[in-house]
């Protein structure tokens, strides 16, 4: 038996029963006021945080590192899990924490290294980039553009999501007893494959349009919105629209305040932009997990457990190696495989290329 | 043409989609008495647990049989009758098949001990099992299992997860010889205890005790009593075939249905697959082979063979032994044949006590190898079974072994320390 699995379906706080609603109710309650009241700013106020961000990053990394550790207790006993965890803990601590307030205490903006274009969907918005010295601007365009690509060819999307990323690790910790939860109904998977590009076109839309805007601000000198107020409108419309929409609502309340019902993923696996573009990468890259021929035994541990909701079972019973966009890399299918099927794996292998192995309904 | 599957496992759900793949119009009827659904049998103690539900251990959709026009049937076959091409359920309802897959499985082999009727003894096998084990598993407080096998030891490690105090009775002297050397065996056995859980071996029951109906306990030959309230019998399982009884179709002493080559039996449009199949083995013996891959295989073979024409029909070829197991937190891995007994034959084999790990190679007085038993870290079984099949030798395999490994990435690397023998 796996540590850390048992009971998953008799604790009432993994299984969809009241104890999980009404977390999931405490949960969009606390986003909704974060993201759209000054609710907690007194609270943050007076445990001298700055202001309600400061509060909630402090939150934010605190679950990080306590889940992570009992993270490490239930799955740690392989290396990759541990590794990632501690990853995890790291860069949210570090990168995301506690560099941009050291920064900031030497009055230079604060800046996340671990956090990308579009995901960071401000990243490239120039308003944002003026204000900032030469090398991050730098590390922006080359990070986003470069950086994050061809790790991602190398090692699949892993080297992110399961690694670095903050919203990947608040779902890879704080958000593990709800991993089960993921549906993996062909249905889902469907709905994945339009909603996540169709955000990656949105966010990719978004900074053209915003881009655009300030290049014709820049050459009407100041009177853009005078002479182009159509697309002046349009341009402060989607603007706001996606940072309501796609930044607060998606990301936020219900990407975390549903963790208990639709399973810690829900924004990764069916809206995150990165991940989308990521996912197209991956698909082409080295990353792999790697199928035993004929040794499942078709338990569904693999498949229950997956946070992303990929079936593994399906190729797994099928024999076939696959890649797969939405896989995080998290390494759980195959730890808690009872008879070791699957392998993660990074490989040259040209003849798969692109090759995505995508079955819906794996013939019997 | 109408097809009839006797048997929603995982023999008769293979042998269901080979015929749907040759044929998108073909009536397919699938009965079962056991469940809707085709689940996972090997998955039960996991539901047990609570670490997967019901759906989980589903390995299709639930839309499956609709998206392949399966009719479904839930029902128990009580009679064939393979002459008139007819079988009869329990509640009377006469089914008419042009061409009848026999996949029905295995039921536990029910010893005639003085007390085996008494409540609180019963198995693990069935879904029905795993609903009375799951009620009962609420009140018991000390269990124990007779049997050491690979049932056996699945029922204890989820008795004791649920809280019961589990007591496991071998009758072997040492745990699975049937695969297992004895150090193979004694490290498992210490496994279990470190669990806090007692594997009594050299044990062997008497007597089931009870006491107004109920199970108090049970009487070794040894004349030892072993109190409990729960006892669950995992001594084997035997061919489910009952009902063939008088139908035509040819059983041999065990109950296995006896198959040729392509799995078709000598009554008119009737084959066989999975446990309820008496097959050749490699060695020329004749017996049922009750695994989960040999159902799957044998259910693929056997719904092609049922709808193939008479030329195009193909053998069922076995191929090179593999399997794989779990004992509590060890994982097992084997290829080829190890416990085989051929004529002089060696073994080469290291452990590492501490991390609960172990390797033995079987090879054969000219250096070829025959077998790999693997303990507590992951294999590749598929490279074994080339090499055994290539006949390799023990040293070059040596060689090579570490690139059999299949642990997760970042593990410790595997090393041979024994040396390779002369
Ligand atoms: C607890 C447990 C763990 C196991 N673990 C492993 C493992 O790890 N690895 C491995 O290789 N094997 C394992 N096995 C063995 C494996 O599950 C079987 O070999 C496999 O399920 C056999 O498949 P089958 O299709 O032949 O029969 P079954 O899966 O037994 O299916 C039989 C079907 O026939 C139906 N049926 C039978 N009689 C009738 C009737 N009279 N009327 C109507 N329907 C009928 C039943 O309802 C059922 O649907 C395990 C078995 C058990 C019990
Ligand atoms: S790959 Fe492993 S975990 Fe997944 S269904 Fe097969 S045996 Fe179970």
């Amino acid at each position: 038996m796996q540590t850390g699995l048992l009971n998953t379906y008799n604790k009432s706080v993994s299984n969809r029963s009241v104890i999980a609603w009404v977390l999931s109710g405490v949960l969009l309650t606390f986003y909704v006021l974060m993201y759209f009241t000054e609710f907690f700013a007194p609270i943050a106020a007076k445990l001298h945080l700055g202001g309600k961000w400061g509060l909630y990053g402090t939150l934010y990394t605190l679950f990080i590192v306590v889940f992570g550790i009992v993270f490490i207790r239930r799955h740690g006993k392989t290396r990759y899990q541990k590794l990632r965890t501690v990853s995890i803990m790291f860069f949210q601590v570090v990168f995301a924490f506690a560099l941009p307030h050291v920064m900031e205490m030497f009055d230079t903006p604060g800046y996340n290294f671990a956090y990308f274009w579009p995901l960071n969907y401000s990243a490239f918005y120039p308003s944002n980039i003026i204000n900032q010295p030469l090398p991050f601007i730098l590390y922006s365009f080359l990070g986003s553009l470069i950086l994050v690509p061809i790790l991602t060819f190398m090692y699949g999307k892993r080297w992110y999501c399961s690694w670095v990323c903050g919203c990947g690790g608040l779902a890879e910790t704080a958000g593990d007893s709800f991993r089960h939860l993921s549906s993996k109904t062909s249905k889902s998977w469907r709905f994945e494959r339009f909603s996540i590009y169709a955000i990656l076109l949105l966010a990719v839309l978004t900074t053209a349009i915003v881009v655009s805007g300030f290049i014709l601000s820049a050459k009407s000198g100041g009177e853009y919105s005078a002479m182009y107020p159509v697309f002046s409108k349009v341009s402060n419309g989607v603007k706001g629209f996606y940072s309501f929409f796609v930044g607060a609502i998606l990301s936020g309340v219900i990407g975390v305040g549903l963790y208990p019902l639709m399973g810690s993923r829900v924004w990764c696996r069916f809206f995150c932009p990165l991940a989308a573009l990521m996912g197209l990468i991956q698909k082409f890259g080295r990353f792999r997990i790697t199928v035993k021929d004929e040794m499942c035994i078709s338990c569904g541990n693999c498949s229950a457990y997956c946070e992303m909701g990929i079936d593994v079972r399906q190729y797994a019973q099928n024999n076939q190696d696959f890649k797969r966009a939405a896989c995080v890399g998290c390494g759980i299918c195959a730890h808690v495989c009872p008879r070791g099927v699957l392998k993660l794996e990074n490989k040259w292998d040209f003849a798969s290329w692109g090759d995505a192995a995508g079955v819906e309904h794996a013939d019997v | 043409m109408r097809f009839v599957i006797i048997g929603n496992g995982v023999a008769g759900i293979n042998a269901a989609g080979k015929i749907r793949s040759r044929d998108s119009g073909a009536k397919i009827t699938i009965i079962s008495s056991e469940s809707d659904h085709f689940f996972s049998r090997t998955a039960l103690m996991y539901v047990f647990c609570g670490q997967l539900s019901a759906e989980d251990v589903e390995p299709y959709e639930r839309d499956l049989y609709a998206r392949k026009n399966y009719e479904r049937i839930r029902g128990r076959v009580a009679k064939v009758d393979s002459g008139k091409r007819v079988l009869a359920l329990t509640n009377g309802e006469i089914i008419t098949y042009d061409r009848l897959l026999v996949a029905s499985g295995s039921c536990p082999l029910k010893p005639n001990y003085p007390g085996i009727d008494l409540d609180g003894v019963g198995n693990f096998v069935t879904w029905q099992d795993l609903e009375w084990l799951t009620e009962k598993a609420k009140t018991a407080r000390k269990a124990i299992v007779v049997g050491g096998g690979l049932i056996g030891i699945e029922t204890l490690e989820i008795l004791h997860l649920a809280g019961i105090k589990t007591t496991m009775m071998v009758r072997e002297d040492y745990f699975w010889p049937i695969a297992f050397s004895k150090a193979e065996g004694d490290m498992i056995t210490a496994h279990v205890h470190s669990h806090g859980v007692e594997m009594l071996l050299s044990t062997e029951t008497a007597e089931v005790l009870g006491e107004n109906g109920k199970v108090t306990g049970v009487r070794t030959t040894k004349g030892d009593t072993l109190e409990a309230d729960l006892v669950v019998f995992a001594i084997g399982v035997r061919p489910q075939t009952d009902f063939l009884k008088d139908s035509g179709v040819e059983l041999d002493e065990r109950g296995g249905i006896i198959v040729d080559e392509k799995l078709a039996t000598k009554a008119p449009d009737v084959w066989a697959a999975g446990d309820c199949t008496s097959v050749v083995w490699f060695n020329g013996v004749r017996r049922p082979e009750q695994l989960w891959y040999t159902g799957r295989d044998q259910g693929r073979d056997a719904g092609f063979n049922m709808i193939a024409s008479e030329s195009e029909r193909q053998n069922y070829v076995r191929g090179t032994f593999y399997n794989s197991a779990k004992f509590f937190d060890i994982e097992y891995t084997t290829g080829g044949y190890v416990n085989f007994n051929f004529d002089g034959e060696c073994d080469w084999f290291q452990c590492d006590l501490t991390n609960e790990t172990s390797q033995r190679i079987t090879y054969l007085a000219d250096g070829s190898v025959v077998g790999f038993n693997m303990l507590g870290s992951r294999w590749d079984h598929r490279l074994f079974v080339k090499w055994v099949e290539e006949k390799r030798d023990i040293k070059w395999v040596l060689e090579r072994l570490g690139e059999a490994c299949f642990d997760e990435e970042f593990s410790k690397k595997f090393k041979v320390v024994e040396s390779a023998p002369a």
